[in-house]
C-alpha cells in the first residue's frame, strides 16, 4: 500500500477545508468573482507553509480557471517571461480560462534578474487574465514597485489553537492519537508552517517514537543519517527521511558520502550507489524542469537504502577517514620538501612533483641520498617509498 | 484626543478629550481596548479567552489571524465540524458551490 504523505492527502479541497485567514480568503473570492479584463492583479502576503499556493489554486479550480503557476525562477529574465506568458496573455480567449500563479515572487532580485521585474510589471498593469502573485515578504523595494501595482492581501500567521484543531481532526481521521505534550510541541515547532506540522505527525504516529526530550524533528543530518541506518523497520527509516527537513542536494550528498566512506561489501555498495543515482536524477530533473511537485518522489527513493544492519555511518567526506587524513596532513608535508627542492633544482613545483620526485624516493629507498629529514617527515616519505612500483 | 475618531479595536467612537492611542499609518483606540488584545471565537461569537490559552506564551496576538476558537467550542465533540459550519455561516461566500 502508498503511504501517501498527509499534506497531500489532506490538502484542502475547497475553502471550508482551509483553517485561519477568513478574511484574506472572502477577499480574494471577491476579488476572483468580480474579476474582469484589466482589473488588478492580487498579491498574498505570508508566511512559508500557510496556504498561498493552496488558496490560489482552490480558488482557479472553483472558478472554472486553468492555473498556470510559475515561480520566481521561470520570471528571472525578459525573454523568459515573454516566452511563458506571450502565448497566454496574448491568446487568453483560444486556451479556454487560464489564471497566473507566480509563486515566491519576492524571490526576484538583485541584477541577476535581468528586466524580469520590470517586465512582469508591465504585464501585471495590463492584465488579459486574472493573476495572483504570492510572496512571503512585501518589504524590499522590488516589492513596492509590485505593490503599487496590485491588490494587496495580507495572510497571517494561524493561531496555535486552531493548528490544534486542525491536527487533532486529521489525526482521528486516520484513527491515532498523541499525547497533549507532544501536541503542542510539534505545533510549536512548525511555527505555523501547517504542511511542517503534518509532515511531523506524521513521522510521530507511523512507528517510530522518540524519546520526549530530544524528538528527531529536531535532529541534525548526522544523527539523522545514523538513526536511519540503526532503524528497526522501513516504516521507521521513513520517518526518519521524511523529518530530515534540509535541501535535497545536501541530503543526497550526505548519504553518498556516507555511504561511499563505509566498509561494505561490493554487492550492497553497488545498489546503493543505484540507488542514490537514482535519486540525483530526479533532482536533476527537478531543477532542469522546476516540477517541484516531484520532490515528494525524492524520499520514497532514497528510504530504499535502508536495509537492516548495514554497517553505515554520516560521514560528511566522500574519502575514508585514513585517505583524507594521509592527503590533508602528509600532503602538506610532501608539498613543502617539493617546495624546497624545486627552487635548488631551478624547475617548477609541478615538473619537480611529476618529473623528479619519483626518482629522490627512489634514491632515498636505495639509500644514496639522505636529506636530513626530520622524524615526523621522514615517516611520511617511508609511506611514499612503501607505494613506488 | 485633539479630534473625534473611530476605535480600531471596538469600531465605537472615541470623543474629543477622551484618551486615545493613535499611531500614524494604523489608527486609534481606547487606551482600555489597547490592553485587551484577545482574538474572537469564530464559532461562538466570543472572546477566544487567549489569557488562560495553552498557547498563550507562544501565540502573538498582534500578529496572527484574528479569529481562533474559544476553549468550550474546541472541547465540543465535533469542533472542526462546528468550525466549518461556523465559517461557512459568517463567510457564506467561502462556501463555493460552482
Amino acid at each position: 500500500m502508498i503511504n501517501l504523505m498527509w499534506s497531500e492527502k489532506y490538502r484542502p479541497k475547497n475553502l471550508l477545508d482551509m483553517i485561519g485567514n477568513e478574511e484574506a480568503k472572502e477577499s480574494i473570492v471577491n476579488w476572483l468573482g468580480k474579476w474582469m479584463k484589466g482589473s488588478k492583479p492580487v498579491l498574498l502576503v505570508g508566511p512559508p507553509g500557510i496556504g498561498k499556493t493552496t488558496l490560489a489554486t482552490i480558488c482557479a479550480k472553483q472558478f472554472g480557471y486553468d492555473l498556470i503557476g510559475l515561480n520566481a525562477s521561470d520570471i528571472r529574465n525578459k525573454q523568459r517571461i515573454q516566452e511563458i506568458l506571450g502565448p497566454v496573455l496574448g491568446n487568453a480567449s483560444v486556451l479556454g480560462k487560464p489564471m497566473i500563479f507566480v509563486d515566491e515572487v519576492d524571490g526576484i532580485h538583485g541584477r541577476a534578474d535581468y528586466g524580469g521585474v520590470e517586465t512582469l510589471i508591465d504585464i501585471l498593469k495590463e492584465p488579459t487574465v486574472p493573476i495572483v502573485l504570492a510572496a512571503n515578504n512585501d518589504k524590499s523595494d522590488k516589492m513596492k514597485s509590485i505593490k503599487k501595482v496590485t491588490k494587496t492581501i495580507q495572510m497571517r500567521p494561524i493561531p496555535p489553537r486552531l493548528l490544534r484543531l486542525y491536527l487533532e481532526a486529521i489525526l482521528k481521521k486516520e484513527g491515532e492519537s498523541l499525547s497533549l505534550g507532544t501536541t503542542v510541541k510539534l505545533i510549536l515547532q512548525s511555527r505555523g508552517d501547517i504542511r511542517s506540522m503534518l509532515n511531523s505527525a506524521q513521522a510521530l504516529v507511523t512507528g517510530f517514537e522518540p524519546t520526549m526530550e530530544k524528538s528527531f524533528v529536531t535532529m541534525d543530518i548526522e544523527e539523522s543519517v545514523n538513526t536511519f541506518f540503526k532503524a528497526k523497520s522501513t516504516e521507521e527509516a521513513r520517518a526518519i527521511l521524511f523529518s530530515l527537513r534540509i535541501d535535497p542536494r545536501e541530503k543526497i550528498d550526505a548519504f553518498y558520502s556516507s555511504v561511499i566512506s563505509s566498509p561494505l561489501a561490493k554487492e550492497d555498495m553497488q545498489k546503493m550507489l543505484e540507488i542514490i543515482s537514482e535519486a540525483d536524477m530526479i533532482y536533476g530533473k527537478i531543477m532542469r524542469t522546476q516540477e517541484w511537485r516531484l520532490l515528494k518522489y525524492l524520499d520514497s527513493i532514497l528510504v530504499g537504502l535502508f536495509k537492516e544492519g548495514t554497517p553505515v555511518r554520516y560521514s560528511q567526506f566522500n574519502l575514508p577517514w585514513p585517505i583524507i587524513n594521509r592527503l590533508r596532513w602528509d600532503g602538506r608535508a610532501i608539498k613543502g620538501i617539493i617546495s624546497i627542492l624545486s627552487k635548488k633544482m631551478h624547475v617548477s613545483r609541478s615538473d619537480f612533483a611529476t618529473f623528479y620526485f619519483p626518482y629522490v624516493l627512489f634514491c632515498m629507498k636505495n639509500k644514496i641520498l639522505d636529506l636530513g629529514l626530520d622524524q615526523s617527515t621522514n615517516e611520511i616519505m617511508q609511506k611514499e617509498m612503501a607505494i613506488l612500483k | 484626543m485633539k479630534f473625534p475618531g473611530t476605535c480600531i479595536v471596538c469600531k465605537k467612537k472615541i470623543e474629543i478629550n477622551e484618551i486615545g492611542l493613535w499611531a500614524k499609518g494604523i489608527g486609534v483606540k481606547h487606551q482600555a481596548c489597547a490592553d485587551e488584545v484577545e482574538l474572537k471565537c469564530l464559532v461562538c461569537g466570543g472572546p477566544a479567552g487567549c489569557p488562560q490559552c495553552e498557547f498563550s506564551a507562544d501565540c502573538d496576538l498582534t500578529k496572527v489571524s484574528q479569529l481562533c476558537i474559544c476553549k468550550n467550542c474546541n472541547e465540543s465533540k465535533d469542533a472542526f465540524n462546528f468550525y466549518q459550519k461556523a465559517v461557512a455561516k459568517k463567510f457564506p461566500i467561502l462556501n463555493l458551490k460552482i
